[in-house]
């Protein structure tokens, strides 16, 4: 046995448990992170997140990464207690290469999903505890059907299809309602937006959750401190720089603040 | 049966007459260092016999399929756990060998009761800087050869020595992918020819009988080519790269029939088949 490519398997063989059992915590102490959203614009899936970790009011951190690339064709942005997501993001980026270098196939899209969702299922008793609660949202570029998608899950790991887009975190009741009615009323629907326009959106977006959500970090332009967006298309994950975010940031985003 | 010590002793000497008569179907296995990370090429029919390990360490063996799957997973499964538990960084090629699978093998060889290993193995290792590349090479006996620049497998010693002097004498300090290639194309039909010419002219392991295939007759480019050729009529040409600049963390990449082409001489295409 062992040869079925399971890398999770292995470790758990080798004595491994993903988090601490459920060890009744404060929940308000904890380290948490906050907005994320992933909406499908015409080339395929923009990810973005704002940088803030808080725990309870205090700011432990600007500067966090929540849009992780699994691999060259996913990425899981993470809400909730950044220690679990960032073990959780460690075992499937291990998980989906020893699948591949052991089966010598790429495993599949849906595969993905399950291994994402299997991880949450896992952390339940950490998650209802208060201690290790994750909500985060994946996306990726299926091959089978020559489509990027989006995934949301619950902390419990019930997984839902983001058709259009999803939203996570502290700050995405903010947002989830503009997504709405920017998708439905607005002048195109999300889907046939360019690449720029798509990112000036999340800009706009991830602003307005700051706006609204202290828990949320906004675009700090004196530290040059922008979120972080990446854009999946069938040719891979690619990161917009700060470069390209800042001339946006701040003639399209700037004067509506 | 083998408490006599002289007995166990008679028994491995069994044992390498045995096992060096496993590789005698064998196909050989070039390593290189090229400018942009490390080739490894060979020619396989049917199953493939170069393989990602970890993110910039590569596999080429020779031997029993079986055996070589089950070092592999045993390869794959102590990279992963060590790439895990401490980081990716901490899992090199040399400690997958020395502490890995070289006392491994060596203690199945040695268990005189128990089946051997049928194996040779090259590993390939992109070092973070292109002086920290390395390959290392394991026989079936466990012991191990690291090298810095190339390294080659073959079913004989003495058709390995051809090709290491070969490649050695041919390799410039710096080449670029596709004169990489066909140098180790042409390494692999010296190693191939060695094979054929031992095998017709049965001189099998009578030690230094290596030394009568010296040199002196070593084909032209023309003739390895037409090896090549004859022998890439019914099998595939297997090639796969350590790329120090592809993107992302794994820098292994197996080499499609399209990239083949290109990187090829025009007269020489035809062998390149899906």
């Amino acid at each position: 046995m062992g040869m079925q490519g399971d890398f999770f398997q292995l470790l758990k063989e080798q004595g491994y448990t993903l988090g601490s059992p459920g060890l009744a915590g404060n929940g308000q102490e904890l380290t948490s992170a906050t907005t994320i959203l992933a909406f499908k614009y015409r080339d395929g899936v923009l990810v973005a997140g704002d940088r803030r970790a808080t725990a309870g009011n205090m700011v432990m951190y600007d500067r966090t990464d929540k849009v992780l690339e699994i691999d060259r064709h996913s990425v899981m942005a993470i809400a909730g207690v950044p220690a679990t997501a960032y073990e959780m993001v460690r075992v499937l980026e291990h998980s989906f290469k020893y699948y591949r270098r052991t089966q010598l196939q790429e495993l599949s899209f849906e595969g993905k999903l399950r291994a994402v969702s299997k991880l949450l299922k896992e952390n339940v008793a950490a998650a209802l505890a208060g201690t290790g609660a994750v909500v985060p949202v994946f996306a990726g570029y299926d091959f089978e059907q020559g489509a990027a998608k989006i995934f949301f899950y619950d902390i419990l790991g019930a997984e839902f299809e983001g058709v259009e887009y999803a939203v996570s975190g502290s700050g995405s009741p903010t947002i989830r309602g503009i997504l709405h009615y920017v998708n439905t009323w607005g002048e195109r629907p999300l889907v046939e937006l360019t690449e720029e326009e798509a990112t000036v959106q999340a800009l706009r977006l991830l602003t307005s959750a700051a706006e609204f959500d202290s828990a949320t970090g906004g675009v700090n332009r004196e530290s040059n401190l922008y979120p972080i967006i990446k854009l999946i298309t069938q040719d891979g994950v690619r990161v917009v720089s700060d470069d390209r975010l800042k001339p946006l940031f701040e003639s399209k985003v700037v004067r509506h603040v | 049966m083998y408490e006599e010590p002289y007995r166990w002793v008679e028994a491995v000497g069994n044992r390498r007459t045995y096992l060096d008569e496993q590789f005698r179907q064998g196909s050989p296995v070039v390593g290189l260092v090229y400018e942009g990370g490390i080739l490894l090429t060979t020619v396989s029919k049917g199953t493939s016999k170069l393989y990602e390990i970890y993110d910039r360490i590569a596999l080429g063996g020779m031997g029993h399929p079986a055996d070589l799957e089950k070092l592999r997973f045993n390869l794959l499964e102590m990279a992963h756990v060590e790439g895990f538990n401490r980081s990716p960084s901490d899992v090199t090629g040399s400690r997958l060998v020395k502490y890995g699978i070289a006392p491994v093998i060596k203690q199945a060889f040695e268990e005189v009761y128990k089946a051997p290993f049928i194996v040779r193995i090259l590993l390939a290792e992109l070092g973070q800087k292109p002086e920290r590349d390395s390959l290392l090479t394991i026989n079936y006996d466990g012991t191990f050869e690291e090298m810095k620049k190339q390294a080659v497998l073959a079913a004989t010693k003495s058709a390995q020595a051809r090709m290491w002097e070969y490649l050695n004498a041919q390799m410039p300090a710096s080449c670029s992918l596709d004169q990489g290639l066909l140098l180790a194309l042409r390494t692999w039909a010296i190693g191939s020819l060695a094979h054929r010419q031992e095998s017709a002219e049965g001189l099998e392991e009578s030690g230094s009988s290596g030394d009568s295939l010296k040199a002196a007759t070593i084909p032209d480019q023309a003739a390895l080519f037409a090896h090549l050729r004859e022998v890439l009529a019914d099998k595939t040409l297997e090639c796969a790269v350590l790329d120090r600049q592809q993107p992302g963390s794994s820098k292994y990449r197996a080499l499609k029939p399209a990239e083949l082409t290109r990187l090829l001489p025009k007269d020489f295409q035809p062998i390149v088949t899906g």
